[in-house]
């Protein structure tokens, strides 16, 4: 049910013809992949994929969206999707929804709910930071050089408007 | 013909009924520490505040509706519900109405993981402190959607003021609780309130405090964080073309949040329900709550207004080193032996 709200949030939010609709549409399907996270028992991940991605990645696609300079009170202008490409959207979700079916009443019925491991939050504390210390320390370098690489394009950017006006 | 059908008898049916309501997860639900605690908590600091700041402005405050005004926040919510909602021609009413409902359930989220008690808690989830962050989290962008479908410059000014202000405030408001974490070793609310069952974190912690307490300030937007609001300029700020129910819930999602965030202040920093026995726990829980409320709303008489570029500098770059300097200070205490007070 959680897996049908993403994908259908997530279709909407490719269809909507006003943007900030298909913001709030991202944000729902996201919020359900955090329900995913959960149920597969990973609750340490939903909580920081709500806070990161609807947090953050959410209000800064919508921060984008909002700013950008359009005609007044006219919708951001969204290209009409050609008739072959909404068309192969339905028939893949048909495909899928086929052989979903297929599945579950060909297969053999004994099936039994695999048991999944729900590691407590101190184990996976300590099997990164004693395991994967190094990753941890790359990912940090990384994300501090992707800061200051951004930084620096909008300082040059900025040099090179405020040269033009000049 | 085949036996009858077994249909529910009304024995059976009352049965169940009345086994669900008595249930301990009912209660806890419904009444504390959920829904009703929570509904009535942001109503009575609605009267609270209103009567604290007039006492420091040195008047009266609400005075006619029940005994000295204390009936005031249900005449204001049946008012609100009364009336009219006026939206202005081109807003969006559908976003304004869900994203004001999605406010107020948003706020009263974190009250999920919060203790009041000890085995009074909803939900006593592992990483309950930062799922009251990620919860908080949330709010900018509902604020956005507001400010964007009230179809005003003004409110989506106001919007954008108190995006960044939240924004900039949330990450020292998460690295100002890292130095409770390092000293219990858990993110599970109960058993840090567990934890300082001889030392309130307050203690060790002061730095921490002092970047929580003003980080909090800053995301409920209180003064002297009020520019969003700043009501002799921009009437409202994101909320100004909100009326009606959608006023009511947007203004009670914000004594909500102030509720909760006194409540995680006390849980975290003052010892959550500890204190003599003479009163039972969830009253200590509910004083202290009380009490860091009451400092907030004086502390809103008493304070003027920062100016953005100030607040912002502040929140990104001191905030960040104190909130630094509070887990040196932290290293160093666990390092000269004294966590074991708390635990480690």
């Amino acid at each position: 049910m959680i897996s049908g709200l993403v994908v259908a949030s997530a279709i909407y939010a490719l269809e909507a013809h006003e943007l900030v609709y298909g913001a709030v549409g991202l944000a729902i399907s996201l919020i359900g992949v955090a329900g995913l996270f959960v149920l597969l028992g990973a609750d340490y991940l939903a909580i920081f994929q709500v806070a990161v991605y609807v947090g953050a990645v959410v209000v800064l696609i919508m921060f984008t969206i909002m700013l950008v300079r359009r005609e007044r009170g006219e919708p951001l202008e969204v290209e009409e999707p050609i008739r072959l490409g909404r068309a192969g959207i339905y028939v893949a979700v048909m495909v899928a929804l086929a052989v979903a079916a297929a599945m579950v009443l060909i297969v053999p019925v004994s099936v039994e709910a695999p048991e999944f491991y729900r590691p407590p939050i101190r184990e996976l504390a300590s099997s990164l930071s004693a395991s994967h210390a190094v990753a941890l320390v790359v990912l940090g370098f990384l994300i501090v050089a992707t800061v200051v690489g951004g930084l620096t394009l909008a300082k040059v950017e900025r040099e090179e408007r405020s040269g033009g006006a000049a | 013909m085949t036996g009858l059908l077994a249909l529910p008898t009304l024995h059976d049916i009352l049965g169940f009924v009345l086994r669900i309501i008595t249930s301990r997860t009912f209660l806890e639900v419904i009444i504390f520490p959920g829904f009703l605690n929570v509904m009535l908590g942001a109503a009575f600091l609605t009267w609270f505040e209103r009567k604290v700041i007039a006492r420091v402005q040195l008047r009266i405050g609400p005075l006619y509706a029940g005994m000295s005004g204390i009936l005031q926040p249900i005449a204001d919510g049946v008012k609100l519900m009364f009336k009219e909602m006026i939206f202005p021609e081109l807003a969006d009413m559908k976003l304004l109405m869900a994203c004001a409902l999605g406010l107020m359930l948003v706020a009263a989220a974190p009250v999920i993981v919060i203790p009041f008690g000890e085995g009074w808690v909803i939900a006593n989830m592992d990483a309950g402190l930062i799922f009251v962050f990620a919860v908080i989290s949330l709010f900018p962008s509902l604020i956005l959607l507001i400010g964007w479908g009230s179809n005003s410059k003004y409110s989506f000014l106001g919007a954008l003021r108190s995006l960044f202000q939240q924004v900039a405030y949330e990450i020292p408001m998460w690295l100002s609780v890292l130095g409770i974490v390092m000293l219990t070793g858990t993110l599970n609310l109960t058993e840090i309130v567990l934890a300082q069952q001889r030392v309130w974190f307050i203690v060790p912690q002061i730095l921490g405090f002092a970047v929580f307490f003003t980080a909090v300030l800053a995301e409920l937007e209180r003064i002297p964080f009020d520019l969003p609001e700043a009501e002799t300029e921009l009437v409202m700020g994101w909320m100004t073309e909100l009326s009606g129910v959608a006023f009511m819930l947007g203004f009670l999602a914000m004594y909500t949040k102030l509720y909760l965030m006194s409540a995680l202040i006390t849980a975290l920093f003052l010892g959550g329900w500890s204190g003599p026995s003479i009163l039972p726990q969830p009253v200590w829980f509910l004083i202290k709550t009380f009490l860091v409320a009451a400092v907030i709303v004086i502390i809103r008489g008493t304070f003027p207004r920062v100016r953005v570029d100030i607040l912002l500098r502040a929140g990104w770059s001191k905030l960040l080193l104190i909130a630094l300097a509070n887990v040196f200070v932290t290293v160093i205490i666990i390092w000269l032996g004294f966590g074991s007070m708390w635990g480690i």
